[in-house]
């Protein structure tokens, strides 16, 4: 399927490992759990739109099992499926036997990455991504401002020939839609340490996440007002960087480790650590993953994942503040995949939405397909991601003006589809909506 | 490395990506090793090539190609199966249905639905429920494999009870023949017709007489209404009892399924737990169904009959969703089977209602002589057991072991006047075990009858029947080189 920049294979096989590399291998248990049954198939995006066997949870658990087994090198034919996944989870909801597929394709995908290094734009691009944006906040801070220059200054249609920005463009169509300011990063805007309104019931830390805080500030603020009004002083530890989720699923697990240190260590005071991105709880509740083989870390990382909540789930479970503001309009909700299938996230955010007065619920059928957002395969798969977000967008109600989630990624995906399809609905998170729905409230009472 | 070159060294590869397009033709080592085998894992095979034909003509043409090169073939659904029907013994090309998915036309008038066999089977059922009707078969595998495999297979479910299986909701197909001829058989809507059942013939064998490509089924009004009932006991016979005794009393229920403590074990290990007490040694899942009066009383009937057998518990579901939520974890129950095991062996057999205690005393007398753990799954009402041989293919010896399980529990079917299969097919899976049920001479009537169909027996070879130099043929060569009369 897509090209890919290979150089020289470097694999071994040792006794045992197949054609695996030594260390942090994919799990075996995890892979014997699968009874090759294929109740998976029909959940799985990339099933469903090539129709292949070895583009589904089953075809692909199979064949990390059949490289162990010394049957499958680590070539193009293996990376192809390994890399097409979205890693949307979709099939470990599915599966009856509890078969953990995301956490074997990102093994499979470390594997691949340490045996086949990247080459040619590819490269480049995940150097870009993985390596000079997303674990330097002040640069993703920046992309904001960059895609609006892109865009004004006709640079646009450059990006787009060079192959890695097939999809920005649209989104930088949107960002003026999502965003009309600039968002200011929370990080610069508030202290590290915000009260709560009234009596304080608990203290919590934020992760702000990369492009939540550049691109999607007013989430970030939004989150921030609704937890402090429900009575929680808000901690945003400044030593936090970017979870790491990107780096993992694009295979580079080292540069996740490094950065899965950094954040433990910046949220060890934190009982709570709250997350409005999907993706980014995901990632930082499987911290303990990337630790397989360091006992001593991996139980700071459980300890650790213990705390990380998604911030829907932590107020619905604690019980919130009632909204008042009327918000008349349709709306219906977007299940991203790291909260359905992830973190079992489902009835939380919805609960919270439907108890803001005026919102006329529309249930969106399909609601946890995966929408092709999948942190940056938009970028590195654009075919693929493209085809999955017009299965998505057909089961979108036509009628519905609020569209609404709970995952940057997803919000900018989605936000494209509306657009191709000129739809008339907003693309909002579930804290926005949430947010504008107490401040509403207040302006009445006034 | 890369081997771009060598993708078309193939001519016959070349061939075929010039009759369905380039990209709809799998060759590469990864691309095949994912379709070494279906859901029965035990014995794997290399094929060819894998081709996705788009619509009929495409099929036809492949067919044809396929015929003239005299190169095996094999059709293939979602790989579901459980017997092997879609494995390759090695070399064949597989002829996957997957992209003919489209569902053609529903008739509400005439209660038939036109569907591609890629279709999946639960979209029917969703398509349709709106306007109230549903699809009866019900294979709990649902949820991925597709009508045509059930065609072939002649699927059951937990529904076929009351309603039937596969065989008697097919009114249509198209079929293209190993030669690569088009055929329709059965006229739509138009129930039975003169001549020979050729439809019946097709349904159920196993793709060996050709691909189905299109089918006309049936659909079915949706009752009025069901209720579910789920009744735990104390022991596998009281159970058993009280399953003969509903039937007995006229009762014909929906559904009537039945797990055993190991099964149950797996189920609530697994994905979709509902918390059955871990300690009892049966479980009954019956559900009834038609007008109000008529499935209230029924359910009465039945709680009362479970009573009389000493049950520990029994409950009608308070909602829908406390009924699908059970519905659920009985369904995946195979694959609920990887949460407590590595791997598993399914088994098939059918046998009279009235001898299940004694095959289930035979079947756990299996399990302790060859220590392999053997979980239960059934549907009880018409009793077609599912024995689940659970095993490590890892340690050695174990698979040749579950395989020996397995075939004994088949024996103890056949010797108690049952069938090695209930729906699962033969495959290559139970071809030995034939000979359970049949004579040389019955499978040799039936070898020929494929003959007909698929005289150069490339279409799906090997499968179905025991290997010719092992069965009747062999024994007539024998006695013609013999110069006896036969
Ligand atoms: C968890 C699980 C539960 C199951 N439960 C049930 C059950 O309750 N009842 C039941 O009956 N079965 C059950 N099965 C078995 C299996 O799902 C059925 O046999 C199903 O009909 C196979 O459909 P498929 O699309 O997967 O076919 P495949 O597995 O792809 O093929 C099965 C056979 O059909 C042939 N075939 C497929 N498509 C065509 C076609 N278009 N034309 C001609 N031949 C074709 C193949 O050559 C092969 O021989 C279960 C399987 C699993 C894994
Ligand atoms: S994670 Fe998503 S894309 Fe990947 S195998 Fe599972 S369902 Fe398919
Ligand atoms: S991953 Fe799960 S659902 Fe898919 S084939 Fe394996 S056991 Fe079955």
């Amino acid at each position: 399927m897509a090209e890919t920049g290979l150089s020289e294979k470097r694999t071994c096989s040792d006794q045992g490992l197949g054609h695996y590399l030594p260390g942090d291998v994919p799990d075996a248990n995890k892979w014997a759990d699968c009874v090759h049954c294929g109740l998976c198939l029909e959940a799985c995006p990339t099933y469903l739109e090539t129709g292949h066997e070895h583009q589904s949870p089953r075809g692909r658990v199979h064949l990390i099992k059949s490289v162990a087994e010394g049957k499958v090198e680590m070539d193009e034919a293996f990376m192809d499926p390994v890399f097409t996944c979205l890693d949307c989870r979709a099939c470990e909801t599915a599966c009856p036997a509890n078969v953990q597929v995301g956490g074997l394709i990102e093994e499979a995908r470390g594997q691949v990455r340490r045996a086949v290094p990247v080459t040619g734009w590819r490269k480049q691009m995940s150097r870009l991504f993985l390596e000079g944006l997303f674990p330097h906040p002040e640069r993703v801070n920046k992309l904001g401002q960059l895609l609006r220059f892109l865009k004004s200054s006709g640079l646009s249609s450059f990006a787009r020939k060079s192959g890695l920005m097939k999809l920005l463009p649209q989104h930088l169509n949107l960002l003026e839609q999502v965003t009309p300011e600039p968002g200011e990063p929370l990080r610069k805007k508030y202290q590290e340490v915000i009260p709560a309104q009234g009596v304080t019931r608990a203290r919590v830390a934020v992760l702000t996440g990369c492009v939540m805080d550049a691109v999607f500030g007013e989430v970030n603020e939004a989150t921030v007002r609704v937890l402090t009004r429900n009575g929680y002083e808000v901690h945003i530890p400044q030593g936090q960087t970017c979870c790491g989720a990107l780096h993992v699923h694009a295979g580079e697990r080292e540069a996740g480790r490094k950065l899965a240190r950094r954040n433990m260590e910046a949220f060890a005071e934190a009982d709570h650590v709250l997350v409005n991105a999907a993706g980014c709880g995901c990632a930082m509740q499987e911290y303990p993953e990337l630790f397989k083989e360091e006992p001593e870390m991996r139980e700071q990382a459980e300890a650790f994942a213990a705390k990380v909540t998604d911030v829907s789930r932590f107020l619905h479970h604690r019980g919130f503040e009632k909204p008042k503001g009327e918000i008349r309009a349709r709306v219906t909700y977007h299940d991203a995949c790291h909260l359905a299938h992830g973190q079992g996230v489902r009835e939380e955010p919805r609960r919270l939405l439907q108890s803001i007065p005026g919102v006329e619920w529309v249930e969106m059928p399909e609601a946890d397909r995966c929408c092709g957002s999948a942190g940056i395969y938009n970028i590195t798969q654009p075919k693929m991601a493209q085809a999955v977000l017009e299965s998505k967008m057909e089961y979108v109600p036509e009628d519905v003006e609020l569209i609404s989630m709970g995952n940057p990624g997803c919000m900018l995906q989605m936000a494209a589809g509306v657009l191709q399809h000129g739809r008339n609905a907003r693309v909002v998170h579930t804290m926005e909506l949430l947010d504008r729905s107490y401040r509403e409230g207040d302006k009445k009472e006034v | 490395m890369f081997r771009k070159k060598e993708r078309h060294s193939d001519p016959l590869i070349r061939k075929l990506m010039k009759l369905v397009g380039k990209e709809h033709v799998l060759h590469r080592q990864a691309d095949l090793v994912a379709y070494e085998c279906d859901g029965f894992t035990l014995q794997r095979g290399k094929a060819r090539a894998v081709v996705f034909p788009g619509e009929t003509k495409e099929v036809s043409a492949v067919v044809r190609l396929l015929h003239r090169e005299r190169v095996p073939f094999i059709a293939r659904g979602a790989g579901t199966g459980l017997s092997g029907g879609a494995t390759p013994l090695g070399g064949e090309v597989i002829i996957s249905l997957v992209r003919m998915k489209k569902l053609l036309r529903v008739d509400l008038d005439n209660r038939t639905a036109v569907v591609q066999p890629g279709f999946v089977n639960l979209k029917l059922t969703q398509a349709i429920s709106k306007d109230g009707y549903y699809y009866a078969p019900d294979p709990s595998s649902q949820y991925a494999c597709t009508i045509g495999g059930n065609v072939a297979e002649n699927a059951g479910g937990a529904h076929c009870l009351k309603y039937g299986v596969t065989t008697n909701h097919i009114l249509g197909a198209e079929v293209v023949l190993p030669d690569g001829e088009v055929i329709r058989l059965g006229e739509d809507g138009i129930p039975d017709q003169p001549g020979y059942d050729l439809l019946g013939l097709i349904t159920g064998s196993e793709g060996t007489l050709g691909v189905v490509t299109e089918i006309t089924v049936r659909i079915l009004k949706a009752p009025e209404g069901k209720q579910t009932i789920l009744a735990y006991f104390d022991d596998v016979e009281d159970g058993s009892r009280a399953v003969s005794d509903i039937i007995s009393a006229g009762i014909v229920p929906a559904a009537l399924e039945m797990m055993d403590r190991t099964a149950i074990e797996g189920v609530e290990a697994a994905n979709f737990p509902v918390g059955h007490p871990l300690d009892i040694e049966a479980l009954l899942l019956i559900e009834v169904d038609g007008i109000e009066a008529g499935f209230q009383s029924e359910a009465e009937d039945i709680v009362d009959v479970c009573r009389k057998w000493n049950v520990r518990e029994v409950k009608v579901a308070k909602d829908e969703q406390e009924a699908a939520a059970w519905w659920a974890n009985r369904k995946t129950g195979f694959g609920a089977m990887g949460a407590i095991s590595p791997d598993y062996l399914v088994q098939d057999g059918v046998i009279p209602r009235s001898r299940l205690p004694e095959v289930l005393n035979k079947i756990r007398a299996i399990s302790q002589e060859t220590g392999l753990r053997i979980a239960n799954i059934f549907h009880a009402g018409d009793g077609n057991l599912h024995p689940l041989i659970l095993f490590d293919a890892q340690k050695p010896g174990e698979k040749e072991k579950a395989l020996q399980a397995g075939s004994r529990c088949l024996k103890a079917c056949a010797d108690a006047g049952g069938s090695i299969t209930g729906e699962h097919g033969v495959g290559i899976e139970k071809k030995e075990e034939m000979r359970f049920i049949f004579t040389d001479e019955e499978i040799e009537a039936q070898t020929r009858i494929r003959s007909v169909f698929n005289p150069d027996n490339l279409l799906n070879p090997d499968k179905l029947f025991p290997q010719p130099g092992r069965c009747a043929e062999v024994k007539q060569e024998i006695k013609e080189q013999q110069g006896l009369k036969v």
